[in-house]
């Protein structure tokens, strides 16, 4: 092979190049140059991340506040209302903490379950002497999960209730 | 038939690797939402078409009531944001505080729903005791809204 001849093949078209040395002057003729993207470390990455988020991701649940309005006279005695509240109690029923009963003070029906309560306080609002801005007192068994008592206010709430206030049981 | 093997340039291509990164980075960076310390991790109420709503409160004191799954007896765990404290009268200490500083603070409760409502009535009753009137309960956000 002559010392002075290089060879280069150009990859993309096969077409052989030469570049010649041919003492003083150099003559180069480039191949022309290959546009080729290599694709396959990314897909590798990306894939590789894919599959960590997939494992490792555990979605979190939104969460929001249901506004609550305390008493601002708390702590002092009691004294009676000038017009009847709506008492609701939450009352617990059987050995299971999700287990509960629901009663409504001075109300033979009582609602099954909280979308009834809800149903029932609209029903409720429709009569004379009940407006939105009847006083709603949710009064939970202290053995009843907080669970029970969130839905008790978010039934409230979604019946259209304004005043919503947290009570005792009687003894 | 004798094959002279070529040397070959072997490089690791890392360019678009680095592309790939930084273009996962950035994307994480726009998208996430950082959960705050105060936001200690339980099982939230999870009412029937819940009404709560994710707002930004500014002047707010987070109370954590979790539950203690060690044991047999169960038993609630306070913190006030991601402090826990030791005793029920630190929080009662620590609303006065807060309520000399800001008269319109917010108190948050973050309460476990498995907790029994007489665990939390009580954390309750010291918000009532310090005279304030602000008061929100955390349940999650509904999922399917009303038709």
């Amino acid at each position: 092979m002559n010392r002075h001849l290089k060879q280069s093949w150009g990859r993309s078209r096969g077409r052989r190049t030469v570049a010649q040395h041919t003492g003083k002057k150099v003559l180069r003729k480039h191949p022309a140059p290959t546009l080729s993207l290599n694709i396959a470390p990314m897909i590798d990455i990306t894939f590789l991340l894919l599959i960590f988020f997939l494992v490792t991701s555990t979605f979190k649940r939104a969460e929001g506040f249901l506004a609550a309005k305390l008493p601002h006279d708390a702590g002092r005695p009691a004294v009676a209302l000038p017009i009847s509240p709506i008492i609701i109690y939450v009352e617990q029923y059987g050995e299971g903490i999700s287990e509960y009963r629901l009663r409504i003070a001075n109300f033979v029906n009582a609602p099954a379950s909280f979308e009834e309560l809800t149903l029932f306080l609209e029903d409720v609002q429709r009569n004379p002497g009940f407006s939105d801005d009847t006083l709603v007192i949710i009064a939970a068994d202290a053995e009843v999960a907080w669970d029970h008592v969130v839905n008790c206010w978010n039934a409230a709430l979604r019946a259209g209730c304004k005043q919503i206030s947290f009570g005792r049981q009687s003894e | 038939m004798i094959h002279t093997q070529r040397h070959k340039d072997l490089r690791f291509n890392m360019a678009p690797m680095i592309d790939v990164v930084f273009l996962l980075i950035i994307f994480f960076m726009l998208v996430s939402t950082f959960v705050t310390a105060e936001n200690v991790r339980m099982e939230l109420p999870n009412p029937d078409k819940s009404l709560a709503q994710n707002v930004k409160v500014v002047d707010r004191v987070v109370i954590n009531c979790r539950i203690s799954d060690t044991g047999t007896e169960q038993r609630a765990l306070y913190s006030v944001g991601p402090n826990p404290v030791e005793s029920l009268e630190k929080i009662s200490e620590r609303l006065s505080a807060a309520k000399q500083a800001n008269p319109q603070l917010r108190v948050i409760i973050r309460a476990d729903k498995r907790l029994r409502y007489e665990q939390v009535r009580t954390v309750m009753d010291m918000v009532a005791d310090n005279q304030i009137e602000n008061m929100s309960l955390v349940a999650h956000v509904g999922s399917q809204m009303e038709e």
